[in-house]
């Protein structure tokens, strides 16, 4: 029913694999500094560029009801999936690298293996670039996995609990079932009689509209706790099968997810400057606003977490419910390292790209923290600071820094932010120019080392047009076709 | 026949329930109304209110849900309640608790078919005011009413068309906070012009009538509230009175009639606190007692509308703390820098006063638009050419005029702290075409002006919004900070107030129909 023509499931031996994957994690450690992080041909509007066609023309909607109208909306949902998945592989959400992506692959084949009945088909593996803890299944057999899972969590064991979680989603068709109610819900007679009631009534009509939606959301909403219990249950036989660890700690651990940026830092942001000869004043990181995210408030929680592992039931619960399956000792394997800065790295880009300065920069201090040496992390330093300068010049500073409420970030966030938002004009273009100079910049690759030019173009030509600005970004893309910087340089070439 | 029957009936049924369903989210959508107030403490913008009637819950009630967010924007809590017609009328912020006053009515708002409808009802009408009080956990920690006589009014409509009940109070109400102390709150009804002073609490510590005036403006300090009112006058700028009245006492301490020694009435600019003492401070411009009535044309301003500049601070209630300078331009004694009827000779332009700004070394600038007066040679030539044909050349100077003027850039003049009077600076904008002087400035002065300080760092800035673009400009360091065009692309820029020292931009994208704010440091 559901056919896509991605890569088909290739099946390899457990123990070359485990050979292959030291080998491959020896040679990517020594290349870390030298090679890119991937080439910009394996972003998903290029890589999988026949896939979304295949995609757009082989996922046709099946015909499962009489009812024309039930039938209508469940085409209008299937296409709302199609026009999601193909949407994200052509807006470069996904990457096909070679060490993260086969670190994950590993996994989905060994669960797969080990599962022949329930899983004949082995899915189709997408790595979003997104920082977000989390993984998700979108149904016709693909899975994505985010970077920022990668990145967080700090055994293989753990990314394969969420792998075969999202296996477990697509076992039990939870993403095609969820349609297929909502399909029902939307054309039942109950739903037209609760909407056509609230239409009827005189008084509190948003109230009861509420309720109407309010049910339906409880019932069949993405992440049906009835749903996720399922998976979780599944994910955990699927992992026996395949002799792969299960510790129930690691939905604890897991818990914590939404909470990265609450982490301290070990020094005062003022010594994580220091290094680059740039000025530094403590004024900048103390609040100097008088406004209402300085008091003491304390509403009714009405925040909404983004999607994440946190929107799933409540983590401590399910830690109990599993605690008796736990099956760890002394099979637990750590992520390799250059397996994790990959992925961090991949995140830490893309954050970069699409303008989350503040949360990018803080990413990397937390690497410095860890002793990373790394000169990527300084030339993303001043990718950043660049990044500032050119979105004040564009009036769009206060939207890079995305501020976050004191409450949800650590001090040390808190204080970064303050600094990103209050360095004045001045101070900024001192870092900028500064930062050119910084010997960071010897161990850079061709490609990076001429973001240099073009940043310069971007934030100091004289001549202020945009085509000065399009005509550097050409020149870039024209001169490094393959390098993974010219999605920043696509953005000042006009379309 | 039988099938078609069925097919269309099959269709009216589908086309009900889309309709249906697009319908009650339309109707609940436009039973929803929202209004967004700017926090305001100590005259800075400190978060933003969203106030929402959500829906109707009986004859007489309505769910309200109250949005507060940070200076930033973000969302730091909700508040839902249910009540009668509410109108928000203003917001302060003082320790920690919010304060909302609004206009509470059992008639305002309402519908009736005919005017024997509202008769009926009419005479029950109950309207009052609602002064509320919110600690920063959500929770109303007291609530005030005060009965306010309101006149209403009642249009019907065509038809059967139904018509709303209108009304408003007699003047807007002011509601400002008062340092460590409380809230004051002016408001006049149909009765009477009422001051009432709140506690941090919510409790009503006094309410006084004030005299009957024609406009006011509200400013607190810790010990006083002043109040700057206009009597009736024939004067159209001038006829100010400030008056100050104890917040412990409520006791009227101050009556100042805003006139010079010799009784010239003082056109009022800038009313506001001053950066550094805190207390009020008032200045503006000396008007002209024959020809001061003539502001609002250009050929009015540069006859001498204006015989100079003035400013009084008000350090204390006693005579001898408050503090005046003026400084005349009139008597010729700032010849040749300033002429007598006011043209600065750096820039040969008159000064279309439009805000003052009281900067943290004490002194004070009056900006607006730069007036160039020029006289008409082809209008002129012409007349006395015809002159001969007796008739024409009236026309001809009727018909143009005799003199042209024109608004270039926008202009600063510095009074400092020991009443010097100088010109400043000029500032880059957009200019106007000639036009005849008889026509008001206003026809061709599209300036607006905002100022903007930052305490932290104590400096000044001020935004002129002009036709073409927006500027920038830094009155410490003499220069232009910025100059954003209103239009580029697809793209239209405007700016709003923000938290101190920044200010908002809001980016509306015509072809993707999308805004974009962001609040941006100056």
């Amino acid at each position: 029913m559901l056919r896509t023509t991605l890569k088909p499931y290739q099946p390899v031996g457990y123990g070359s694999l485990l050979i292959l994957l030291f080998l491959f994690s020896t040679v990517c450690k020594t290349q870390a500094q030298q090679n890119s992080l991937y080439n910009y041909q394996q972003l998903s509007h290029l890589f999988y560029a026949r896939q979304k066609d295949s995609i757009r023309k082989n996922w046709v909607c099946p015909v499962l009801y009489k009812e024309k109208e039930t039938q209508k909306k469940y085409k209008e949902m299937w296409e709302e999936r199609t026009d999601f998945i193909t949407s994200s592989l052509e807006a470069k959400d996904f990457v096909h690298d070679k060490e993260v992506y086969n670190y994950i692959e590993q996994i989905i084949l060994e669960i797969t293996k080990a599962n022949p009945t329930l899983i004949p088909t082995k899915p189709v593996l997408l790595l979003d670039r997104s920082a977000s803890v989390n993984a998700y299944t979108i149904g016709g057999n693909i899975i994505a996995v985010n970077a920022g899972l990668v990145a967080f969590a700090g055994y293989r064991e753990e990314i394969a609990l969420v792998v075969a979680h999202e296996l477990a989603h697509n076992i039990l068709n939870h993403a095609d079932n969820s349609m297929k109610e909502r399909a029902e819900w939307f054309t039942s007679e109950e739903y037209k009689k609760s909407i056509i009631s609230v239409l009827d009534s005189k008084y509190e009509r948003l109230t009861r509209l509420k309720k109407v939606l309010e049910g339906f959301s409880f019932n069949r909403s993405k992440h049906n706790r009835y749903h996720e219990s399922d998976a979780d249950s599944l994910g955990i036989v699927l992992l026996k099968n395949s002799h792969i660890a299960y510790n129930p700690v690691y939905f604890l651990r897991l818990d914590s997810a939404d909470i990265q940026y609450k982490q301290s830092l070990k020094q005062p942001i003022k010594n994580y400057f220091a290094g680059y000869n740039v000025p530094f004043e403590d004024t900048w990181i103390q609040k100097r606003s008088k406004g209402l995210s300085t008091k003491n408030y304390n509403f009714r929680d009405t925040t909404h977490l983004a999607d994440s592992l946190k929107t799933h039931p409540e983590c401590v619960e399910r830690y109990n419910k599993t605690l008796s399956l736990s099956t760890t000792e002394g099979r637990e394997l750590k992520i390799p390292a250059n397996v994790q800065e990959q992925a961090n790295k991949i995140l830490i880009w893309n954050m970069f790209d699409n303008l989350n300065l503040t949360a990018c920069l803080y990413r990397i201090l937390l690497q410095k923290d860890k002793g990373n040496k790394d000169e990527w992390y300084d030339f993303m330093i001043y990718n950043i600071f660049s990044g500032l300068y050119y979105s004040d010049q564009q009036l769009n500073r206060f939207n890079v820094i995305a501020v976050k409420q004191k409450e949800y970030i650590s001090k040390d966030y808190y204080e970064l932010q303050n600094m990103l938002e209050q360095i004045p004009k001045e101070s900024l273009e001192q870092y900028c120019k500064q930062l050119q100079n910084a010997p960071f910049w010897a161990a850079m690759n061709s490609d990076a080392k001429a973001l240099k030019p073009l940043m310069n173009s971007i934030n100091f030509e004289t001549d202020i047009s945009a085509k000065s600005k399009e005509n550097a970004a050409k020149d870039y893309i024209a001169n490094y076709p393959n390098s993974m910087y010219c999605e920043f340089a696509e953005h000042f070439k006009k379309k | 026949m039988k099938r078609i029957l069925t097919l269309l009936l099959c269709c009216i049924v589908t086309a009900n329930l889309a309709t249906a369903q697009s319908k009650v989210f339309k109707e609940v959508n436009d039973e929803i109304s929202s209004d967004m107030e700017a926090i305001i403490q100590d005259g800075a913008l400190v978060g933003y209110l969203a106030f929402t009637q959500l829906e109707k819950v009986s004859e007489d009630s309505f769910n309200y849900k109250i949005t507060i967010m940070d200076e930033n924007l973000n969302d730091l809590g909700t508040v839902l309640f249910r009540n009668r017609q509410l109108k928000l009328q203003a917001v302060s912020f003082e320790q920690d608790v919010l304060c909302l006053a609004y206009l509470k009515s059992n008639i305002i708002g309402k519908q009736f078919k005919n005017k024997k409808a509202f008769d009926a009802v009419s005479g029950s009408q109950k309207n009052e005011l609602v002064v509320d009080f919110l600690s920063l956990d959500g929770k109303v920690i007291k609530s005030n009413s005060i009965p306010v006589d309101i006149k209403v009014n009642f249009y019907p409509a065509f038809a059967n068309e139904k018509s709303t009940v209108t009304g408003t109070l007699k003047k807007t109400l002011q509601l400002k906070n008062i340092p460590q102390k409380g809230f004051a709150c002016y408001y006049a009804d149909e009765t009477a012009n009422n001051l009432v002073l709140f506690g941090v609490e919510g409790k009503r510590l006094w309410k006084k009538k004030i005299p009957e005036t024609l406009g006011y403006s509200l400013l607190t300090t810790t010990e006083d509230i002043y109040l700057l009112t206009k009597i009736k006058d024939d004067m159209l700028e001038g006829g100010h009175s400030i008056f100050s009245y104890g917040v412990q006492d409520s006791a009227a301490y101050i009556k100042y009639p805003l006139t010079d020694k010799d009784g010239n009435m003082l056109k009022v600019v800038g009313f506001g606190n001053d950066a550094i003492t805190g207390k009020p401070y008032v200045a503006g411009a000396i008007i002209h007692p024959k020809k001061g009535n003539r502001f609002y044309k250009g050929k009015g301003l540069a006859n001498g509308a204006y015989m100079g500049v003035y400013s009084i601070n008000f350090n204390g209630r006693k005579k001898e703390d408050i503090k005046e300078t003026f400084t005349y331009w009139s008597d010729g004694s700032k010849s040749p820098e300033i002429s007598t009827h006011g043209k600065f000779a750096d820039n040969g332009a008159f000064l279309n006063f439009d805000k003052v700004i009281r900067d943290y070394q004490g002194n004070t600038y009056f900006v607006g638009s730069s007036l160039e007066r020029k006289p008409r040679w082809v209008s002129i030539g012409l007349s006395v050419v015809c002159l001969p044909l007796i008739i024409v050349s009236p026309y001809i100077m009727i018909a143009s005029g005799t003199q042209k003027c024109r608004v270039k850039d926008a202009m600063i003049v510095k009074l400092n702290d020991k009443g010097v009077l100088s010109f400043d600076n000029t500032i880059d904008c957009n200019t106007s075409k000639y036009l005849r002087g008889a026509f008001p400035i206003s026809y061709y002065d599209s300036k607006n002006f905002y100022p903007v300080s930052n305490s932290a760092t104590q400096s000044n800035y001020i935004i002129v919004d002009d036709k073409k673009d927006i500027v920038i400009y830094n009155i410490n360091k003499k220069k232009i900070a910025r100059t954003i065009p209103h239009k580029e692309g697809n793209t239209r820029t405007s700016v709003y107030p923000a938290k101190e020292g920044h200010i908002m931009v809001s980016e509306y994208n015509k072809k993707e129909k999308y805004t974009r704010l962001s609040i941006e440091s100056l």
